[in-house]
C-alpha cells in the first residue's frame, strides 16, 4: 500500500511539473518567436518614421510612415475603455456581493455570464449599429470613432471587472466583515474603508485582464472606428489607428519580408505597452491600499 | 439595594443555521457590574453576545424574535425598534472577539479607526486617546516605538490587547468580551482583569469565560447558558 501511495504522490508532482513547464515553454516560445522575427525592425524609425521623435511627441509634426499614431491610438483606446469599465464594473461587483438579494443576484449573474460569453464581433456590430443610429440622430457629427470604440470595448471587458470585484469581496472571511461593523462602521464605511482595500489584489487582476483584452481586440474596433491611416487621434470623435489592427492589416497585405517584420515589431510594441500598463496597475494598487489601510 | 438594570431581554429567541440558541429568554443585566456567562462549549455564548449589538444581522441564516432593551441616558430603548441607529448602538456597546481580529492596518490606525469612522475629532485628540487606551490595555510599553508598523505582525496576546484597546476608545457603556484573556499569560491576564474591575465603575461588562477561577475572581453575577436558556447561577454577596 505504502509503495502505491508514494508512487501516486510522485506521479501528481511530476504531472504538475510537466504542466507548468509546458505552459512556461509555450509563453517563452511565443514571445521568443516574436523577438526573433521582430527585433531587427525595432528602432526609433519604426515608431517615428522620418520625423524627429521629440517633434512627434510634442505633436509639432505628423508622423507618416511610423507606428506612432497607432501607439497613441491603442494607448488612448485602452485607457478610455478601462476608465469607463472600472467604475461601472466595480459598482456592479459591489452591488452583487454586498447588496443584491438572492433572486436579483441569480438573475444578474446569469445576465453577466451571457455578457461575458458574447463574441467580440457581436459587440462590435452593436457598436457599429449604435454609431449609425447616432449618425442619423445627429447628422454629420457622429460617425464611428474613438469614443464609440472605447464604449463598445468597455462592454466587452465589464464582465471581467464585475466578476473579479464580486469574487474578491465574497471571498473575504466573515470575521473580516464583522470587525469594522462591531466598531460602529456603517455598511458603506465597512465597504470603502475595509472590504474594498482588502479586495484590491483581486480587483486589479480583473483590471489586468481587461487591459489585455482591450489591447488585443480587433473585431470590435474594426467595426467602430479604426482605420489604416488616420494620424494621431485629435479628439474623441475622430478616427484612429491601433496596433492590433495594424498587425492584422500588415499580416494579410504585406508585400515583402521587411514589411512583415514591421508587423512583428508592432506586436512587440503592443506587448511592451501591456507590460507598462500592468505595472502601472500594480503601482496604483499598492499606493491605494497603502493610503487606505496604513496611512495614519 | 437593588442595582439599576442596564440590559433587559424579553422572550428573546435566537436561532442560527436552523439551530436554536436561545428560547424565550427573559433576563436582566445590572448596570456597572461584571456578569460572567458560562456554559458548555458550543452552547452559543458567543452568539448570544451578538444579539446585544445586533451584529448577527450581518451573518446569513440567523433569525431573532423578542426584544432587547438597553438603558441609555436614563431611559430604556428597544434596540430592535425600526429605525434605531445601529451604528450608534455599536459605538455604545463595544465588543472584543474570542479570536483577535486586528484589521490589516498599522497598530495606531487600528486603535484610532473607530474614532476616524465616527469623525469630527482633531488628530491631537485622537492621538491622545490612542495612547491612553493602549496604556489601559497594557500594550503601550511594547508598541510605542512601532505604532506605524502592521498590527498583523503582533503576537496573539498582543493582538488581543490591541483589540481590547480598540474597543475602549469609544468609551462604550456596555462591553461584550468573548474570552478576552485566552491568549494571555498569567501576569497580563491579571492586569486585564484589574482593568475590567477599573472599567466597571462606569461600564457594564458581559464576559464569556471558560476560566472558572477568573469568573469567581471578578464576576459579580454568573449566568449559565444551557439548552437555550440563561439561568442565573449566583451572585457575589
Amino acid at each position: 500500500m505504502g509503495e502505491v501511495r508514494r508512487l501516486q504522490e510522485a506521479g501528481v508532482l511530476v504531472f504538475s511539473w510537466l504542466c507548468g513547464v509546458l505552459l512556461l515553454g509555450a509563453v517563452i516560445a511565443v514571445i521568443g518567436y516574436l523577438f526573433v522575427h521582430g527585433w531587427r525592425s525595432i528602432s526609433l524609425s519604426l515608431i517615428f518614421g522620418a520625423t524627429p521623435p521629440l517633434d512627434a511627441l510634442l505633436m509639432k509634426r505628423h508622423v507618416f510612415n511610423g507606428l506612432f499614431p497607432a501607439v497613441v491610438g491603442t494607448l488612448s483606446l485602452i485607457v478610455l475603455s478601462v476608465c469607463w469599465a472600472i467604475p461601472i464594473g466595480m459598482a456592479s461587483g459591489i452591488y452583487l456581493a454586498e447588496y443584491a438579494g438572492a433572486g436579483t443576484k441569480a438573475f444578474l449573474n446569469l445576465f453577466f455570464d451571457i455578457l461575458a460569453g458574447l463574441p467580440s464581433i457581436v459587440v462590435g456590430l452593436f457598436g457599429f449599429s449604435a454609431a449609425i443610429f447616432l449618425n442619423r440622430l445627429f447628422p454629420g457629427s457622429i460617425h464611428p470613432c474613438l469614443l464609440i470604440s472605447s464604449i463598445a470595448l468597455a462592454f466587452l471587458v465589464l464582465p471581467y471587472i464585475i466578476r473579479t470585484t464580486q469574487m474578491a469581496l465574497e471571498g473575504l472571511p466573515l470575521s473580516a466583515r464583522l470587525t469594522a461593523l462591531s466598531l460602529g462602521a456603517s455598511k458603506l464605511q465597512n465597504i470603502t474603508h475595509v472590504l474594498l482595500p482588502q479586495s484590491l489584489s483581486g480587483i486589479v487582476s480583473g483590471v489586468i485582464l481587461a487591459i489585455g483584452r482591450c489591447a488585443e481586440d480587433t473585431a470590435v474596433i474594426m467595426l467602430t472606428g479604426v482605420v489604416a491611416s488616420a494620424g494621431v487621434p485629435r479628439s474623441l470623435f475622430s478616427h484612429y489607428e491601433a496596433l492590433p489592427f495594424y498587425i492584422y492589416y500588415i499580416s494579410s497585405q504585406y508585400t515583402d519580408r521587411e514589411e512583415l517584420a514591421t508587423g512583428y515589431g508592432a506586436a512587440i510594441i503592443l506587448l511592451c505597452i501591456c507590460m507598462v500598463l500592468f505595472l502601472t496597475a500594480f503601482v496604483i494598487k499598492r499606493q491605494v491600499s497603502y493610503h487606505a489601510l496604513y496611512r495614519a | 439595594m437593588e442595582k439599576a438594570v442596564k440590559i433587559r431581554t424579553e422572550n428573546l429567541c435566537f436561532s442560527y443555521n436552523g439551530r436554536t440558541i436561545l428560547h424565550k429568554t427573559s433576563i436582566e443585566f445590572a448596570e456597572r457590574e461584571i456578569t460572567a456567562i458560562v456554559g458548555p462549549s458550543g452552547s452559543g455564548k458567543s452568539t448570544f453576545l451578538l444579539t446585544l449589538n445586533r451584529l448577527w444581522e450581518a451573518i446569513p441564516r440567523c433569525s431573532l424574535q423578542g426584544t432587547v432593551a438597553m438603558n441609555f441616558d436614563g431611559s430604556f430603548h428597544d434596540i430592535y425598534r425600526e429605525g434605531y441607529p445601529v451604528t450608534r448602538l455599536r459605538r455604545q456597546v463595544g465588543m472584543v472577539f474570542q479570536i483577535p481580529n486586528p484589521l490589516p492596518m498599522s497598530i495606531y490606525r487600528n486603535v484610532a479607526f473607530p474614532l476616524q469612522l465616527k469623525g469630527g475629532l482633531t488628530k491631537e485628540t485622537i492621538r491622545a486617546q490612542v495612547e491612553d487606551c493602549l496604556r489601559k490595555a497594557r500594550l503601550w510599553d511594547e508598541v510605542h516605538d512601532r505604532l506605524h508598523s502592521s498590527a498583523l505582525d503582533l503576537s496573539g496576546g498582543q493582538q488581543q490587547r490591541l483589540c481590547i484597546a480598540r474597543a475602549l476608545i469609544l468609551q462604550p457603556e456596555v462591553l461584550l468580551l468573548d474570552e478576552p484573556t485566552s491568549a494571555l499569560d498569567h501576569a497580563t491576564a491579571a492586569a486585564i482583569e484589574e482593568l475590567l474591575l477599573e472599567l466597571k465603575k462606569n461600564c457594564t461588562i458581559l464576559l464569556v469565560s471558560h476560566y472558572l477561577n477568573q469568573v469567581t475572581r471578578i464576576a459579580d453575577t454568573v449566568i449559565e447558558l444551557h439548552n437555550g436558556t440563561l439561568v442565573r447561577k449566583g451572585e457575589k454577596a
